[in-house]
């Protein structure tokens, strides 16, 4: 009964409580993209490193995957030696380096991984079939690589590595067969790469029993932790990390973004009380002869409290509603925008609508907006009965 | 993860050697003043420096502590520098004759664009690019961040306006009363209209400067804290006298036609209407 009044009071004032709705929803679409900001990104970093459900991330000392040219030497042995962890199910190494392919007269420069068909962490077959261990002939390609060298399922692509920048020549060049097309999972948007299987492409770089990285399956969550502990004190000279904390790594780069939700965030809860509580003010001073009336009837104080914090609340409940529509489509341009960054991998995504971020965006707006009807409310509640009355009545 | 950086000094790796004293054909390097103060290093310690963790073969010398240039690109990266003599790297290296790039300075009047076509077109082997192109290449980090603020300045506006038609509506709501009386005593409509869209435009400019001191203050502690926070000179917020210009412009503006907007609507209702008693 006490919200279909507020609702009716809110009704009175048409123009008022649209613009008042028009600034809540604004400003609760700000809050819940801030809040899909804040922690969005290291979701779906978390996501896409446990793709494939590798948990662990084996690189040289030093360094992150893939965040340097670095390479980790005696790659069979340090694999072998991962292996034999009672604890880990599988390991896949990975080599990464530049690599060329003839198009025409021309070089198109391409992105190689050098990979482990018997255990891949890096990519999903599209279309055609996966590389074998011993396809020392075949080659995997992403959509934008296959694009540039116009090159189809069952093509011969002459691959060239160690490019002599004097000379202009190759140092080593191999005939390899298209075999399949597939989506590279941390490829930045458009990056041309392809794979082949790992002594190729030691071969093609230069690098003999070298790897960029290892990528670890764990026989369950809960051996990482062990796992990891064991490997860095079994191997110094690499650096091992689980996913976890690997998103701790990334979250320190990105600590830029998560202030900024902060910041912004605060911003909107602020505008959001002041916006309420400022029609809440006016509307109570308006209705004070009513209120004294209805407290003249034997209208109780928390039944006042209780009609003024219910009108609040309606008019948060409301702006929020329509602020959770425009906060996802505001967060999907957004997002556009911010994976656009050079370098970042396509599928990462910087906005994460989940139920938990969009309900505790809605329950802090819905505190807010009742936080903000308290001092109106004790307004209300405190206007004295008989000099209202008399003040109205002249 | 992120993608390859091709760096000669990709890994140079340090570790400290501390009471040996070293001959005058050990190298001398420069390490970045972050580096030094982690590191606790001062000119004239020794290190032993190499390619790996596992091969940290060769001493040096730090002959130089430096400031390294604000440099935004490297702002939220861990990464630190230390500065060796080119061939004193290609030994570290094993990679002798041989460098990442060359920087080319023209003889003045030449068109970069030009000399770069006609460089690419005389050699095999490297790439010429005019700085500019650099530049532009290297400064996409930026653009998207850049893509990125004023995405959520239009929300902030959106929200500022939204707040600043809401605040005045009320504020010349409030007024029903003392117009109402206005209108009794017989001050005419315009004269009513003209008054609340003074107040409008004195309460729109009061905010407006308080809001451009608000911005510069908070500019002033953004700087403060994260130039702290990433031990850096770099300017992270600028207030420049056409962005408060733009913001006091465009509050007038709001102000002024809310204020219009909600005088107009006022002096458009009975006297009777406005004192409650229609």
């Amino acid at each position: 009964m006490t919200l279909v009044w507020a609702l009716r009071n809110l009704g009175r004032h048409p123009l008022r409580t649209a613009l008042s709705l028009a600034g809540i929803a604004v400003a609760s679409a700000m809050l819940l993209d801030m809040v899909m900001l804040s922690g969005g990104i290291e979701r779906s970093f978390e996501r896409l490193l446990l793709g494939r459900g590798f948990q662990i991330r084996v690189s040289p000392k030093g360094t992150l995957p893939f965040d340097a040219e670095a390479t980790i030497a005696d790659a069979a042995r340090v694999v072998a030696r991962l292996r034999a962890d009672p604890d880990v199910v599988a390991a896949a190494p990975v080599l990464g380096g530049a690599l060329y392919a003839r198009a025409g007269d021309s070089l198109v420069t391409l992105f190689g991984y050098g990979i482990d068909p018997s255990a891949q962490s890096i990519y999903r077959l599209e279309r055609g079939r996966d590389l074998t261990v011993g396809d020392t002939v075949g080659i995997l390609l992403s959509a934008p690589a296959a694009a540039r060298l116009a090159a189809a399922l069952g093509d011969t692509l002459r691959v060239v590595g160690r490019l002599d920048p004097g000379i202009a020549a190759a140092a080593v060049e191999r005939r390899l067969v298209v075999r399949g097309m597939v989506r590279w999972l941390y490829d930045y948007r458009d990056q041309p790469s392809v794979g082949v299987v790992l002594p190729v492409m030691q071969r093609l770089v230069g690098a003999p029993d070298h790897m960029s990285l290892v990528v670890l399956k764990a026989r369950d969550d809960a051996a990482v932790p062990r796992v990891v502990g064991r490997l860095r004190g079994a191997e110094p000279r690499l650096e091992v990390n689980s996913v976890a904390q690997l998103v701790v790594h990334f979250r320190e780069r990105l600590v830029y973004f998560r202030q900024l939700s902060y910041i912004l965030g605060t911003v909107s809860l602020i505008v959001t009380v002041l916006l309420v509580a400022t029609l809440l003010t006016i509307t109570v001073n308006e209705r004070l002869g009513e209120i004294a009336t209805l407290r003249a009837l034997g209208v109780g104080r928390p039944g006042i409290v209780r009609q003024v914090l219910a009108e609040g609340t309606a008019l948060t409940l409301l702006g929020t509603a329509l602020g959770i529509g425009l906060g996802v489509l505001t967060a999907r341009r957004l997002d556009q925008i911010l994976t656009s960054f050079p370098g970042l991998p396509a599928a990462l995504s910087f906005f994460v609508p989940e139920p938990r971020t969009l309900g505790i965006a809605g329950a802090i707006l819905l505190l807010t907006g009742s936080v903000a009807g308290l001092y109106p409310a004790w307004l209300a509640a405190s206007a004295p009965i008989a000099a209202t009355l008399r003040a109205e009545a002249t | 993860m992120l993608r390859f950086a091709a760096r000669l000094s990709l890994i140079a790796l340090l570790s400290a050697v501390p009471g040996v004293r070293l001959g005058a054909q050990v190298p001398r390097i420069a390490v970045e003043r972050r580096l030094a103060r982690e590191l606790d290093l001062h000119v004239g310690d020794t290190l032993r420096i190499g390619p790996a963790p596992d091969s940290l073969r060769a001493r040096a010398v730090v002959g130089a502590i430096y400031e390294a240039r604000p440099d935004p690109a490297g702002v939220l990266r861990p990464d630190r520098f230390v500065r060796l003599h080119l061939p004193d790297l290609a030994d570290l290296l094993g990679t002798p004759d041989r460098v990442d790039r060359f920087g080319v300075a023209l003889v003045p009047g030449t068109d970069p664009i030009q000399a770069a076509e006609v460089l690419n077109r005389a050699a095999f082997g490297f790439r010429a690019y005019p700085s500019s192109v650099i530049a532009a290449e290297s400064s996409q980090t930026f653009l998207v961040v850049s893509r990125f603020h004023r995405a959520i300045g239009v929300i902030t506006i959106v929200a500022a306006a939204v707040f600043l038609l809401c605040i005045m509506l009320l504020k010349v709501e409030e007024r029903r009363l003392d117009a109402a009386v206005m209108r009794f005593v017989g001050v005419r409509r315009r004269t009513i209209f003209a008054a609340l869209l003074l107040e409008a435009c004195l309460v729109a400019a009061v905010g407006s400067l308080l809001g451009a001191g608000l911005a510069l203050a908070a500019g002033l502690a953004t700087n403060a804290y994260y130039q702290r926070l990433f031990d850096t000179a770099l300017v992270f917020s600028l207030v420049t006298p056409r962005i408060v210009g733009f913001s006091v412009a465009l509050s007038l503006g709001l102000g002024l036609g809310a204020g219009a907007l909600a005088a107009w609507r006022l002096v458009r209702t009975s006297p009777m209407a406005l004192w409650g008693r229609a």
